[in-house]
């Protein structure tokens, strides 16, 4: 393996490394469920996908298996997010900040026509 | 139904044979086997109909989607990081509403899968006009700028799908 995929794959790692992290620490600083997701959903999905490229480098025989897993951890993180906040602004768990258009919309109709299709 | 088995069995198993990476007949069996299983429990689903005269433009919107979906993720994570590191804490959270302006089921979904996967933007909920509620980390950026954004899904997917 030449010397550049070599330092190419370390930067991934600590990289991935690094955004993982602050996905962690994100979802300690953030102050509700739904911020929190943002955090989560986003830059530690991120940091997943570095951390698969690296090991798309520095394994060789996994290539187009761990393109394959970042193609379907992108599909599948924003469906996950969507899903817990839904559920969460459902049960009622309160929202930070003064802005809701939701919640104008619930009071307008049943929360029958909110139902996912 | 045979339609059902070149929409969603095949591509299924396609994806075990690649993720298995394992050709020997026991495999081939059992993924044939997972495949129709899921297909199977999967609910009906309306798939745009196909046809080989459009493929090529479908593949060429589809490529350009995946990279300006990618582009997105970037920024998105990286502008979550920062905000996460930052010591004052710049949040402005709220929901607003987003008219996905789509007329078809799969096309709010990408475009919903899209938001959330953009800078600051989750979808919590749509209704049935396809109006999608949005949780945004800074609302008042989302809201001045969410007319051209949705503007440049909606013209990419347009392509893809009608």
């Amino acid at each position: 393996m030449s010397i550049f995929l070599q330092v190419l794959a370390w930067v991934f790692l600590i990289f991935g490394t690094l955004m993982s992290l602050i996905g962690v620490i994100g979802f300690v600083r953030l102050p509700d469920v739904y911020t929190r997701l943002h955090a989560t959903g986003k830059v530690s999905v991120f940091g997943v996908v570095f951390l698969l490229l690296a090991a798309d480098i520095l394994t060789p025989l996994v290539t187009w298996k761990s393109l394959l897993l970042i193609f379907f951890v992108l599909m599948a993180s924003p469906s996950v997010a969507h899903s817990i906040a839904s559920a969460a602004y459902r049960t009622g768990i309160p929202i930070t900040g003064n802005r809701d258009e939701l919640a104008t919309k619930l009071d307008n109709r049943p929360p029958k026509g909110l139902l996912l299709k | 139904m045979p339609m059902r088995f070149f929409q969603i069995t095949l591509p299924l198993f396609i994806v075990y044979l690649v993720l298995t990476g394992n050709l020997t007949l026991p495999n081939l069996v059992v993924g044939l086997l997972v495949a129709t299983g899921i297909s199977v429990l999967l609910p009906p689903i309306e798939l745009p109909p196909f046809s080989l005269a459009r493929l090529p433009s479908f593949l060429w919107a589809g490529f350009r989607y995946v990279f300006v979906v990618a582009w997105d993720v970037l920024k998105g994570a990286l502008s979550t990081a920062r905000i996460v590191l930052d010591p004052q804490l710049p949040l402005n959270p709220g929901i607003i509403a987003i008219p996905s302006g789509s007329k078809t089921e799969l096309g709010t979904a990408l475009s919903a899968h899209a938001i959330t996967l953009s800078p600051g933007e989750m979808v919590i909920a749509i209704d049935d006009d396809g109006v999608m509620y949005t949780h945004c980390l800074n609302v008042d950026d989302s809201a001045r700028y969410k007319d051209e954004a949705q503007a440049l899904r909606k013209n990419l997917l347009s392509k893809m799908f009608e």
